[in-house]
């Protein structure tokens, strides 16, 4: 698979690294090997693009604040395991 | 009816999956020391920094839980259920290592063990083997024209549609996508989170985003954000 230019890695192997490329999960040699293909090849890059947006419409759409009162409940479960703890320690 | 070699050829993965999840200790064997200075701090001391530390990921982890149970009160009753454990098992937390993937694994472990048994959900089936994902990578490039064009569309999506299309891939990929994407979790981080090895959050990753780009692309398609896909064919 190649968009017909020449390049010194073939696009087929770009397509397969695109994820590890995106989450920097490439070492700094292979990602300047990909950047370089990407700076030469429209299709690639346009591809590369399209995953980065997904990636950051996931992450835009997901935070949540937690409610007032779960922080509450939390508080006060602490509290409840803090005090088994301690009996526990006078107990032992 | 499968005889009883087959069903136990085809169950094998799944169930060593499933036992090693069970057996999780927690806290992690790496994230413990013997060294940890547990008997020099008071339980009074140790709430304190426990608070301190680890109650600033309750967002997080709420999202997280609402992302996993699919409700808000299920989120909750599994942030508490994380954060009592977490505390319960603190002592044994070594400082300086990675409290928030720490806090992840028990709540990813909580809702395994808990949630996931109490909806009752079928497992759904993910189909992990890599044996085609790369292979659905190579048409991507063919229709690359049209990517413009699609990461415009996706782009003007609201929140909710991306919500829903996350909650209709396998709940395995969807948080390998989620703790990737919305975390920033390096892979082998979701590996130690999942309690799967590094190959398998990557093929989850794989085929958990390209499941979304499709769904996506349904939305943006449904929204009137972009052209049929006869016309893209075509086109």
């Amino acid at each position: 698979m190649s968009c017909g230019k020449h390049h010194n890695v073939d696009c087929s192997e770009i397509l397969d690294r695109v994820y590890v490329f995106i989450d920097h999960e490439l070492d700094h040699a292979s990602s300047e090997q990909i950047q370089t293909h990407l700076d030469e090849c429209g299709p690639c890059l346009r591809e590369v693009d399209l995953e980065r947006m997904v990636k950051a419409l996931v992450a835009r759409s997901c935070a949540e604040r937690a409610p007032i009162q779960l922080r509450q409940r939390v508080m006060f479960s602490i509290r409840q395991v803090q005090i088994d703890l301690n009996t526990n320690r006078d107990l032992g | 009816m499968p005889t009883v070699l087959d069903s136990r050829t085809r169950q094998e993965p799944r169930l060593v999956e499933h036992i090693e999840r069970l057996e999780w200790p927690l806290p992690l064997p790496v994230m413990t020391s013997p060294e940890t200075p547990a008997t020099t701090e008071s339980v009074e001391e140790r709430t304190a920094r426990f608070e301190r530390d680890a109650l600033v990921y309750i967002d997080q982890l709420y999202s997280a839980a609402m992302r996993m149970t699919r409700n808000p009160a299920d989120a909750e009753d599994l942030v508490q259920e994380t954060y009592a454990k977490a505390f319960a098992a603190f002592h044994q937390f070594r400082e300086g290592t990675n409290l928030k993937a720490w806090l992840y694994r028990i709540l990813t472990n909580a809702f395994i063990n808990t949630y996931r048994k109490k909806q009752r959900q079928p497992i759904q089936d993910s189909h992990e083997e890599i044996e085609d994902w790369q292979l659905a990578r190579a048409e991507t490039h063919m229709s690359s024209g049209l990517k413009s064009a699609e990461a415009e569309a996706l782009e003007h999506l609201p929140d909710s549609d991306v919500k829903d299309a996350l909650q209709q891939i396998p709940e395995d990929f969807r948080l390998a996508v989620y703790l990737a994407d919305v975390e920033g979790f390096a892979y082998k981080e979701i590996a130690e989170i999942m309690g799967t090895p590094v190959g398998t959050v990557m093929s989850r990753l794989h085929r958990g985003r390209n499941q979304l780009r499709t769904l996506l692309a349904d939305y943006a398609r449904d929204r009137g954000l972009a052209p049929e896909r006869e016309a893209e064919v075509t086109s």
